[in-house]
């Protein structure tokens, strides 16, 4: 008899609350079910309540970990809708802080896969190294979390010569980490045998269910926003486009931990290239006109889409998430797998619920469930 | 008290940036392990639960249920700003708390998330502890968002703050005499929009974060300005800097206007409904064509 399995609603060693719907048959996962709203805030609704301006401070709150790039895709849009030219220097610094923001939102990634894993001690050292990714984020921007760094026309604070060669100082840092996530994911490393062939989500699954990011890019596809529809310098920049092919688990790690040099080098190609003039404009008046934006989010394609009629207020804002993209992903990676590697096969899209639970419900009393229990 | 305290995290409706800063506290700098504290997964093994999120209508039940589970002595600590007044999400429709709307809660640490150290000094607080902060990270670096500082010389009390502010959090109250600018930091998103449209850079966001409280209502810094008072109604309608502010403004930029300041100053000092008297109407226009002109004049 297929048995019915909860994992959530609150769990802490999940970051946020959600609940998974396992069913189960002995020991393997037969199907699955999730159930959001527990982070739901009405946000898309309270858009419309404000400025375009205070609106930069509830994009960012969508999401905690990526909210940088919550604001970045929010401003680039508005710049649309009110025809604001970004000036140059702007662009180079807004690849910056959201490269650093790629960093820390990877590192915590790997931080919570090594508690997953019970790997404490790479766990450690993941979350005590990642502090200088934080540190210079507070020290640029002046909050750790939530740093309203990205404004309409342009960004609210410089990187001088000083904090550039801050920024230097830490990537060196960076660097050692990175090299060290790399060795957990080698031949003999902590992580590889316990996630290596688990979770499999192929190539023509992940494009079926649209997943987008790391997801997808360690499924083969090479899709990556900075690059297919380049914003702020990214069409300046040198980076690579990482993929990995066998789309398991260990699959997505690598594509991350490889895409953290990547953010390196992006971030060092910045700041020597870096532009002089001005960090941000004025921006000009709301036309009536709708507009979409798109960035690659370090969880995947986020996409904005707001109306504007002419007022201060937008008439109409919708996100997507990429989270949201891929939560259909996490039910294909379940099917098939042992119970115990639930969590870690979660954990491995980096599902963000703050981000998906504005949008929308899951109802887990459909259909399948009562077929099954028949 | 046992001596080992066990923390049960809720969340709820909130961004998950304090989920993340509570997850970081483990990193030793932190020294939630100084404390004796673990984290654990369910409430029935806690004896702490901290709160962070705004509640909403989901979350309700589940709120409950976790806090009865609660081993004694049941110490509820609510983090973040979204857990003291459901800040930016104030207002959106699935929202229905904050959280001691639901259950009682003993301690409240402001911030948007509040940094992990003012998470850490707050449980070191509740269980009377006290923490080794000699080393410097303790400081928030320059430039830090934190706590709001008035410069009241400065204020000029014309309510900019209040209007550009993301979350709501600035009441302007005018009162029989004065009139009363609160900042409510606990509603605060810490975007620092006001510290950036304060026409005199009279408030600031300083480097201070500790904010632990055990009164939310407490939450708040507020600075007064004089109202004047209509020469014709005698109602108090504008602050007094404002207009003196205003005026000295005017001034710098057209220096002619010198001389039409008393006349000016006369005209302002009348609140708007007697503004709209036919008599004072015909002196204002008086007033501004003579401006006009001397303006005319000086720029040929
Ligand atoms: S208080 Fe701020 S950081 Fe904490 S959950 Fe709310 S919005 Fe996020
Ligand atoms: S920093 Fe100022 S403008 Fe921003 S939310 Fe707080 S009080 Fe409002």
């Amino acid at each position: 008899m297929p048995r019915i399995v909860n994992i959530g609603p609150y769990r802490p060693q999940l970051l946020e609350p959600e609940r998974f719907e396992l069913l189960v048959e002995n020991n393997k996962i037969i199907d699955a079910n999730i159930e959001l709203g527990y982070v739901h805030r009405g946000i898309e609704k309270l858009f419309t309540t404000k400025t375009y301006m205070q609106n930069l401070a509830l994009a960012e709150r969508i999401c905690g970990i990526c909210s940088g790039v919550h604001t970045l895709c929010y401003a680039q849009t508005v710049e649309k809708i009110t025809d604001t030219p970004v000036p140059e220097r702007a662009k180079y610094l807004r690849c910056i802080y959201m490269e650093l923001e790629r960093l820390h939102s990877h590192y915590l990634w790997f931080g919570v896969l090594a508690h997953t894993l019970h790997e404490h001690e790479a766990f450690l050292r993941i979350m005590v190294e990642r502090e200088h990714v934080q540190d210079l984020l507070e020290y640029l921007t002046g909050n750790r979390i939530n740093y309203l760094i990205n404004t309409v026309g342009g960004v609210r604070r410089d990187i001088t010569l000083k904090k550039a060669e801050k920024v230097r100082e830490v990537l060196k840092n960076l660097r050692s980490l990175s090299d060290y996530i790399m060795s957990l994911l080698d031949d003999n490393g902590v992580f590889t045998e316990k996630i290596k062939g688990v979770g499999v989500l192929t190539r023509k699954k992940a494009l079926e269910v649209g997943a987008v990011g790391p997801t997808l890019r360690g499924s083969g596809v090479k899709s990556d926003i900075r690059r297919d529809d380049p914003y702020a310098a990214y069409g300046e920049l040198d980076f690579e486009v990482i993929t990995e092919d066998d789309g398991d688990v260990y699959a997505k790690s690598l594509v991350r931990a490889r895409e953290t040099f990547e953010s390196i080098s992006i971030i060092d190609q910045a700041i020597e290239n870096l532009p002089e003039g001005e960090i941000s404009v004025k921006p000009g008046e709301p036309l009536v006109k709708e507009e979409i934006g798109r960035v690659e989010a370090p969880r995947g394609e986020l996409f904005y889409y707001i109306k504007s009629n002419g007022t201060n207020m937008p008439e109409r804002v919708k996100v997507r998430t990429p989270s949201f993209a891929n939560d259909y992903a996490i039910i294909e990676m379940l099917r098939g797998e042992r119970l115990e590697n639930a969590r870690v096969i979660i954990e491995s899209i980096d599902p963000c619920f703050a981000c998906t639970d504005r949008v929308t419900v899951i109802d887990v009393k459909t259909g399948r469930r009562r077929e099954v229990q028949l | 008290m046992s001596n080992k305290i066990s923390i049960y995290r809720f969340m709820s409706a909130g961004c998950n940036g304090c989920d993340v800063e509570i997850f970081e506290c483990l990193v030793p700098r932190y020294k939630l392990g100084e404390l004796n504290v673990e984290v654990v997964s369910s409430p029935e093994e806690a004896n702490v639960l901290a709160i962070t999120g705004g509640i909403n209508v989901k979350g309700r039940e589940e709120l409950k249920a976790s806090y009865e589970k609660i081993q004694p002595p049941k110490l509820v600590v609510a983090i973040g700003n979204c857990a003291l007044t459901m800040e930016i999400f104030d207002g959106g429709y699935p929202m229905v708390g904050p959280p001691d709307r639901i259950v009682p809660v003993n301690l409240y640490v402001p911030g948007c998330p509040p940094r992990p150290q003012a998470i850490v000094s707050a449980i070191a607080k509740a269980l009377d502890k006290t923490l080794s902060m000699e080393e410097n990270y303790w400081d928030a670096p320059e430039g830090f968002r934190g706590l709001h500082e008035f410069d009241g010389e400065k204020c000029i009390g014309c309510g900019a703050c209040a209007q550009v502010c993301s979350s709501k959090a600035i009441d302007i109250i005018d009162g029989n005499e004065k009139r009363l600018i609160k900042v409510n930091y606990g509603h605060c998103s810490f975007c620092a929009f006001c510290q950036d449209e304060c026409p005199t850079e009279a408030i600031k966001l300083t480097k201070k974060y500790q904010m632990l409280t055990d009164n939310r209502n407490l939450t708040n810094i507020t600075n007064e300005v004089q109202l004047i008072s209509c020469s014709i109604c005698g109602r108090r309608f504008m602050p007094e800097p404002q207009i003196e502010w205003a005026i000295k403004r005017v001034t710098e930029k057209v220096n002619v206007y010198e001389k039409f300041m008393d006349a000016v100053r006369r005209a302002m000092r009348i609140c708007p409904d007697c503004r709209r008297e036919t008599e004072n109407i015909r002196d204002a226009k008086k007033l501004l064509l003579q401006l006009s002109t001397v303006a005319r004049i000086n720029r040929k």
